[in-house]
């Protein structure tokens, strides 16, 4: 009785455990032997990826990240991958959002076909640090591009907003003024252009005329040409030529000499400024009554005074005349 | 007993008393029924603790209680095995179903796939498991201990010196211990199964995106997670079963009040547990 109740209970315990390793291992892939194929990536950062996240390798899982620990200031990431995988040539690794329910994975793709985002590029290219571990680079998640979306927005809902203040009823009525003014003002230069056309037809067939008339005239003024050059072909003309140059010469002496009286007649025309402004002052005082020649002119004593004077002066002249001893004494020894 | 007795006693008060010694005597019988319900409660903490030590003290008595393992297993576990395999699988096919109408347009299908596996391996196949068993272990176990203790089968174990700690509790309380896990273990994988068959028969989901859905958030910390409680359950069952089996008092009611008091207080305990589980393991766990 005791065996088959073991034997039971052992069977139980045996079937129990199997069912839950073997639905362990087969939900997270692992395989009973069979060496995996490990490679490692470095990145800058592995946004939402976790130990666990798919590898995907073009498009088809390949395997799982299986270790991830900081090295430095970067993340070296470490993937689980089937062995029958064959790794496209110079192999960088990718991590992305793969649905927008926060699902991320690593693809595993050739350089060449990352494309020419240059954030991708600059993180793949700080990755790169040689040996066997592959460069890798994060996409940015939807929660980022969402927020740069929700900025753009932002700004567009901004611009928006100014134009629907700019632009409002009283701007729409006169913008579908101007709109009507414009469309007047077209019809009007329409039928400016259309007058001016004529006008230039007009002007064009007058110009015509009027070259016409230019040749005829230059054809008389080659005429009149030829019968100059044949008449300076004797030797008039340089007659003429030469008689006009001694002129010419005779004309600039004169104009010299002419230019030499000019300054003279200017310094005689300063000296006699200057001589004026002299009389001038003198003439002010005189008339100011400065001075000998002023007090003479406006002192009537000194006219008196000299009237006096000048009397006995001849009155002593006579009495020279009369009486010369009594002034003139010659002595001799 | 004794006190209780005198306090009864008291408190009938002769009849031609009334107006102060009436209001007086009820008081009285007030304040006793109140000291009355504190000494029982007391009186049975320090009756669980003392259990509990016995049964701890008794786990070293091997040669007792091993060769009582293996019949307990067989009849806690393998025979509770068709009880919980049916739960799980119409968990599954329920938890499916609901899962895919909660997440018409909103959320792809495949989550179907994720949803039944985290609730049947974390959550389900351990709670509902462990009530069913609470209701089918725990009242057996207490029933029968119960039966044993009111015809006095009990004391005849310890008169012939045996433990009864050692025969019959520690047997039980490790084989539900062993087997609770295994049993859960196979609930949950018949759980996800049931709910992987009706999503590819019923609901418009490939089998590639059940699995893509299971494989997606899978942790293998779900499935220690669940076995772990399971683990749980199944001590704390079979160990209120046997302390309130053995607590039986009187005859068949009294039996029958400890199967019902061993039903309830496990499933109290288990959920009690449950939330205990998920405040200090699984909320400070990193996902």
């Amino acid at each position: 009785m005791r065996r088959p109740t073991d034997f039971a209970v052992g069977l139980t315990m045996l079937g129990g455990f199997l069912l839950v390793t073997g639905g362990v291992m087969w939900t997270k892939g692992s395989r009973i032997g069979g060496a995996d194929v490990h490679a490692s990536a470095r990145f800058i950062d592995v946004g939402g990826a976790r130990i666990g996240t798919p590898v995907v390798v073009r498009g088809v899982k390949a395997g799982e990240v299986d270790r991830m620990e900081l090295q430095g200031r970067f993340v070296v990431v470490r993937l689980k991958l089937d062995p029958a995988i064959r790794l496209p040539d110079e192999p960088v690794v990718l991590l992305n959002e793969s649905s927008l329910f926060g699902e991320w994975q690593a693809t595993v793709t050739a350089r060449d076909a990352v494309g020419r985002d240059e954030e991708v590029l600059r993180q793949l290219g700080e990755a790169n640090q040689g040996g066997d571990v592959l460069p890798g680079a994060t996409l940015p998640d939807i929660a980022k591009l969402t927020a740069v979306a929700g900025r753009i927005a932002g700004d567009v809902a901004a611009v928006a907003e100014r134009v629907d203040v700019a632009f409002d009823a009283a701007a729409a009525r006169e913008l579908r003024g101007s709109i009507r003014d414009f469309s007047a003002l077209s019809t009007e230069l329409a039928k400016v252009a259309r007058e001016q056309s004529r006008h230039l037809e007009t002007t064009s067939k007058q110009v015509r005329g009027g070259v016409d008339q230019v040749a005829h005239a230059a054809e008389l003024l080659l005429a009149v040409s030829q019968r100059i050059d044949s008449s300076t072909a004797s030797g008039e003309l340089g007659r003429l030529v030469n008689d006009a140059n001694d002129a010419a010469r005779q004309l600039r002496t004169a104009t010299a000499n002419l230019s030499t009286v000019s300054e003279r007649l200017i310094r005689s025309q300063m000296k006699v400024d200057a001589f004026l402004a002299s009389v001038d002052s003198i003439a002010v005082a005189v008339n100011s009554g400065r001075g000998t020649a002023g007090l003479l002119v406006r002192d009537s004593s000194l006219y008196v005074n000299s009237n006096a004077a000048i009397a006995e002066l001849r009155a002593l002249i006579a009495d020279v005349r009369a009486n010369p001893r009594r002034y003139i004494s010659v002595k001799i020894f | 007993m004794t006190s209780a007795h005198n306090a009864s006693s008291i408190a009938v008060s002769p009849p031609s008393e009334r107006g102060p010694w009436r209001s007086s005597a009820m008081s009285f019988r007030a304040v006793s029924s109140l000291g009355r319900w504190g000494r029982e409660r007391v009186e049975g903490l320090g009756q669980t603790g003392h259990s509990l030590l016995d049964t701890i003290s008794a786990v070293r008595d091997v040669r007792t209680w091993w060769p009582q393992v293996s019949p307990q297993a067989m009849s806690l576990g393998v025979r509770s095995l068709p009880i919980a395999a049916y739960m799980a699988a119409f968990t599954g096919i329920v938890l499916s179903l609901l899962a895919s109408y909660s997440f018409t347009g909103a959320v792809p299908d495949y989550f179907v796939g994720t949803l039944v596996e985290k609730t049947i391996t974390m959550e389900l196949a351990p709670v509902l498991t462990g009530l069913a068993l609470a209701g089918r272990v725990g009242a057996n176990i207490a029933a029968e201990l119960g039966t044993m203790r009111v015809t006095e089968q009990i004391d005849a174990l310890e008169t012939l010196s045996y433990d009864p700690h050692a025969y019959l509790v520690v047997p039980r309380v490790v084989a539900g211990t062993i087997m609770f896990p295994v049993i859960v273990g196979i609930a949950m994988f018949v759980g996800i199964a049931a709910g992987w068959i009706c999503s590819t028969w019923l609901l418009d989901l490939t089998s590639a995106d059940f699995t893509k859905g299971i494989r997606l958030f899978f942790k293998t910390f779900d499935v220690q997670y669940g076995l772990v409680k399971a683990a749980s359950f199944g001590t704390v069952i079979t160990w209120i079963g046997c302390m309130d089996g053995m607590k039986a008092r009187g005859g068949a009611q009294g039996v029958g009040a400890a199967a019902t008091a061993a039903v309830v207080h496990s499933a109290v305990t288990i959920l009690v547990l449950d939330a205990l589980f998920a405040t200090f393991w699984l909320l400070g766990h990193e996902p």
